[in-house]
């Protein structure tokens, strides 16, 4: 009897708890669509108690996840977090808002290597969030070699001892680079030129892991790997010395931003949560969490010492990156070069 | 033959039709299935015939190009047919992942099964909720502990380190049998209780005739134990075989995602970087009247009774 | 045939049988008689070999069999509850033991086709248990084990799952198989009639030991402790001392003052405080004084009809109670009733002097 009394009082419980909230009138909120473990919680907490609106998060682990929700979803989420050539293809379909930068004074904050930037060159679409380069991360235990770029990585040594990420459109930007081809110069002449390179890479590789590829590097499964500077920073950070980050000549970087859908039903609050997150204070808090490379100028000069000097995420001179535009259906040739050859 | 259809029959099979108050109880089962299995393979049928635009938007025109693509016809630039068997490979090779994992899951599920079934009422209970702890976590949290527990910094190199059996770490985590080990590991539960089911409902007498009439153990269990357990045996099969057919999270935390699997290719087409929901349903499609097939042919000798 | 030497067997700290030595000759129909919960199965399951004796031995055909596992014994067993193999059909229950000795097929059907006709089930060849009757499954059970030609046959209540009518038909024909094979029957049951009516020796067990064991005759007429006095059949059970030795016999005064003469028994008993048994049928009701040894005075205090017989209960003057059963009259002419006088005599031979447990 003790069980049903029990799922009695939690009914009760759960119906009292409810109730306020089906009675009380229409609030203030945002449907943030973001990336999972890239927003800090204090942050959104922060935003609701200055402003009042409340945050409903829902989570992607991929910029193509978010794009077949959203496309399916239609006008449901008010903030996305999507990466540069993702906002590219949006804004060529005409699936974002214009943003109303006058509304988002602390756009000021942003440093001019990350603004005017190729996929949104007028700054009409998406403020940045963070960013960061794809870059090589050495056991320097266990691996002696010096190692400047992809294709020492992939010299044959360190078969089976290498993590990358699980990326087709990345792998191929490294066999380009490689060639001394431009990341965004896929053509089917060009791919036919990548295939043999990647045929020999593949079979080195030990894990694909674009999620986490720091857990396997930690825990010695691997001794390099090419990942997200933000993974090789959090590595460094936690292992010092042990881990070492290597930009590669013809690096690229990434740029996450934000950007509201077309139709958003809160746009307001939309530019609200932007603006609050440029706040130097607010920033910092995201760059504490997730040690990418800030793009808010006013916020690194609140950082502590140590993370600016971790070059993972401040690499040495600011180097000038290129980023991934969209490109369209050859997309699927990719997918299927690459698909074809682990399949061998 | 009994089958595991036969488990959702009453014992006489006395096919009696439901009435009023029979339609109404399942009402919600009906409800059930046509929300949450009729109607998304009725969508995916009909996105299978589609095609993507460059965004990956659906667009809606009728075309049989992703099922050449499955079976391996492609068109290549000139635009004629060529032969590219990579998801027939692809398809093979998760046959033969999850063919592995449900023989393993057998063999150990079985006698597993089989000492649970015949343990005395007061140690069973206890045996059964052993079976089950695993069920009580996250499935994403029992597979990092694999991780932990598997890599060359973890605990099972550590302790044969420590006892001397191995000078180097011996890389466990991210090969083929890794992820072996995390599907019979993930699915074993899933074979053992419907066996246990049918072993706890075998009269001990029937096996003692056995023994008897001069079966020896093994002639025992290969005349009388093995044909009246089957439908757990069946049962089990199917609940392992076709989940770890579809399963993707395995191969890619403990295999390192090196060889793509059905489940991954699917995944990839709907959430991945693939994004083509078309050529996803396609496959989905395809894997949906594989297994039909396959189920139609194991059930289709009904008992005669 | 069968030899059970001094066995024991414990469950845990429970002794389900205690020190039983039993030997079933050649040929015989021996029945395991007792209530319910005595042991009679573990007994059996002791010579089959499904459990191994915690002391002592079993021995088959000569040989210590203690430690072989029921596939190696040449004895068969026909179940409780029959188990027959649901998924096999009649045929292939029936032939089961010769397809584990690896016969060749044709010996196997021809075999098969006798047991069947042996045991009348022609026409049911490919039906499966399930589609069979009560009495039908009985003798596929029977079929089953007889085909292993088997030295000793075991059966355990094989009977007491069919209706009385079934039963008694049964009966007949197992009796009648055993002549014909002149195989070796232990047969288990705790229906004392069918007991008697069917064995040549029974064995009476109570409590894990063996009473008694003997012919019916000796079992219903000479029982030899209150126990089997009391579960075959009815019986008064008297206490009695011995006051005096007359020639060939002793007179026994009943506790409560009657007293009887009984034929002195060799060995003659050790102690002048005896129990004693009578069986209601013996005790023989009159209304005139008999002219015979052992007669004395009653009043009926309760009669019961039941059917066959009419049943007493009766009190003598000194006050010891009695139960008499007598043929049934007819209507018209019932013997006694209530608060008649009677007199009652009892053969000396018909009292009997019971073993002191
Ligand atoms: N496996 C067992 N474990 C414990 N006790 C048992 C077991 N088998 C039988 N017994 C006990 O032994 C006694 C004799 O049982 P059994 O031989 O089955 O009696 P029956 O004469 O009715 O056939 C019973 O009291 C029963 O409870
Ligand atoms: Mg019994």
């Amino acid at each position: 009897m003790k069980t049903t009394r029990h799922t009695f009082l939690l009914t009760l419980a759960i119906a009292v708890l409810a109730l306020p909230a089906m009675a009380a009138p229409k609030k203030k909120v945002l449907n943030l669509f973001c990336w999972s473990e890239y927003v800090p919680d204090s942050v959104i907490k922060g935003f609701t108690k200055e402003t009042g609106i409340k945050v409903n998060v829902e989570n992607y682990a991929s910029n193509e996840e978010m794009l077949s929700k959203l496309l399916v979803a239609g006008s449901k989420y008010d903030l996305i977090q999507p990466s540069e050539y993702t906002i590219e293809a949006l804004a060529k379909a005409n699936k974002l808002e214009t943003l109303d930068l006058s509304r988002i004074p602390n756009f000021k904050n942003i440093g001019a290597p990350f603004k005017s930037l190729p996929h949104d060159p007028d700054n009409k679409f998406s403020v940045p969030w963070m960013t960061g380069s794809v870059g090589i991360v050495i056991n320097t235990r266990k691996v002696k070699d010096e190692i400047k770029g992809y294709a020492d990585v992939f010299s044959g040594k360190y078969k089976n001892r290498i993590v990358v990420l699980d990326d087709n459109r990345e792998m191929v930007s490294w066999a380009l680079a490689t060639l001394g081809l431009g990341v965004n110069d896929i053509t089917s002449e060009n791919l036919a030129k990548v295939k043999p390179i990647l045929q020999g890479w593949i079979p080195q590789i030990k894990v694909y892991n674009s999620d986490s590829p720091k857990t396997p590097l930690a825990n010695g499964d691997v001794d390099l790997g090419i990942v997200w500077s933000g993974e090789a920073a959090i590595l460094i950070k936690e292992h010092g010395e042990k881990f070492k980050y290597v930009l590669p000549e013809n690096a690229h970087m990434f740029i996450d931003s934000l950007a509201i859908p077309k139709g958003a039903p809160n746009a307001d609050a939309a530019h609200q949560f932007i603006d609050y997150i440029l706040r130097p204070e607010v920033s910092k808090i995201i760059s504490e969490n997730f040690p990418y490379t800030n793009p808010n100028m006013e916020a690194r000069k609140l950082l502590p010492e140590a993370q600016l000097k971790n070059t993972a995420s401040y690499p040495a001179g600011d180097p000038k990156l290129d980023t991934f535009k969209d490109i369209g259906k050859v997309t699927k040739e990719i997918d299927k070069l690459v698909t074809d050859l682990k399949n061998k | 033959m009994q089958t595991p259809l036969a488990l959702l029959q009453p014992a006489h099979g006395a096919a009696r039709r439901p009435g009023f108050i029979g339609w109404l109880l399942i009402a919600p089962l009906i409800a059930w299935l046509v929300a949450f299995v009729v109607i998304p393979a009725l969508i995916l049928l009909v996105y299978s015939f589609c095609q993507r635009d460059e965004l990956g938007e659906l667009v809606f025109s009728f075309s049989l190009e992703n099922y050449w693509r499955v079976f391996g016809y492609v068109h290549d630039e000139s635009g004629a047919f060529a032969w590219d068997p990579t998801y027939l490979q692809i398809f093979g090779r998760s046959l033969g992942c999850a063919g592995l994992t449900t023989i393993l899951c057998v063999l150990i599920g079985y006698p597993v099964a089989w000492t649970l079934g015949r343990a005395p009422d007061s140690r069973r209970n206890l045996l059964l909720t052993l079976v089950m702890i695993p069920f009580w976590t996250s499935f994403l949290i029992r597979t990092y502990a694999w991780i932990i527990i598997l890599s060359e910094n973890g605990l099972l190199n550590g302790l044969l380190q420590y006892s001397r059996l191995i000078s180097e770490p011996f890389p466990m985590l991210y090969t083929p049998g890794a992820v072996i080990v995390g599907l019979v590991y993930s699915y074993l539960p899933f074979m053992i209780l419907p066996i246990y089911g049918s072993v706890e409902k075998l009269d001990n007498s029937i096996v003692e005739a056995a023994l008897d009439l001069g079966a020896g153990p093994l002639q025992a269990f290969l005349n009388v134990i093995l044909p009246l357990t089957r439908p757990g045996v069946l049962a089990g099969i199917l609940l392992v075989f076709i989940p770890a057919m579809g399963m993707f999270a395995i191969s890619d935390l403990m295999g390192g995602k090196r060889v793509p699997l059905i489940g991954n290719v699917i995944q990839d087409q709907f959430s991945g970087q693939a994004r083509d929901w078309p050529f996803g349903s396609a496959l989905g499609m395809s894997v949906v009247v594989l297994f039909s097939i396959a189920f139609w042919l194991g059930t289709r000798r009904q008992p005669e009774s | 045939m069968v030899e059970l030497r001094n066995v024991t067997k414990k469950f845990g700290n429970f002794h389900a049988i205690r020190g039983v030595d039993l030997n079933v000759r050649a040929g015989e129909f021996l029945t395991l008689l007792g209530p319910s919960g005595c042991g009679k199965t573990t007994l059996l399951r002791m010579i089959s070999g499904f459990d191994a004796p915690t002391e002592g031995s079993v021995w088959l055909g000569g040989e210590d069999v203690t430690h072989l596992p029921p596939y190696r014994r040449n004895v068969n067993q026909v179940f409780q509850s029959y188990a027959l193999f649901p998924h096999l059909t009649v045929e292939e229950n029936i032939g089961f033991g010769l397809r584990m000795q690896k016969l060749p097929r044709l010996e196997i059907a021809g075999r098969v086709q006798s047991a069947i006709a042996l045991v009348s089930l022609q026409g049911l060849e490919a039906r499966k248990p399930g589609q069979l009757s009560g009495g039908q499954r009985q003798r596929v059970a029977l079929a089953r084990a007889l085909i292993c030609q088997p030295k000793v046959l075991l059966l355990d209540e094989p009977l007491s799952a069919l209706d009385a009518k079934l039963r008694h038909q049964m009966q007949g024909e197992l009796k009648r198989l055993q002549k014909m094979l002149g195989i070796t029957f232990v047969f288990v049951t705790h229906d004392q009639e069918e007991a008697l009516t069917m064995s040549d020796r029974i064995a009476v067990v109570n409590q894990g030991r063996i009473e008694q064991l003997g012919d019916s005759a000796a079992i219903y007429h000479a029982p030899q402790t209150a126990f089997v006095a009391n579960f075959i059949g009815r019986a008064n059970i008297l206490e009695a001392n011995a006051v005096g030795v007359e020639g060939g016999f002793i007179r026994l005064r009943i506790a409560s003052g009657v007293e009887v003469l009984v034929p002195n028994p060799n060995p003659s008993p050790t102690t002048s405080r005896l129990v004693v048994s009578i069986r209601p049928e013996k005790i023989h009701l009159q209304s005139q004084r008999p002219t015979q040894e052992n007669v004395f005075e009653a009043v009926v205090e309760e009669e019961l009809f039941k059917g066959p017989t009419h049943q007493l209960e009766i009190k003598t003057a000194s006050g010891l109670s009695l139960s008499v059963m007598a043929a049934s009259q007819s209507i018209m002419q019932t013997a006694f009733h209530k608060g008649d006088r009677v007199w009652c005599a009892v053969h000396p031979n018909d009292i009997v002097i019971l073993r002191a447990d």
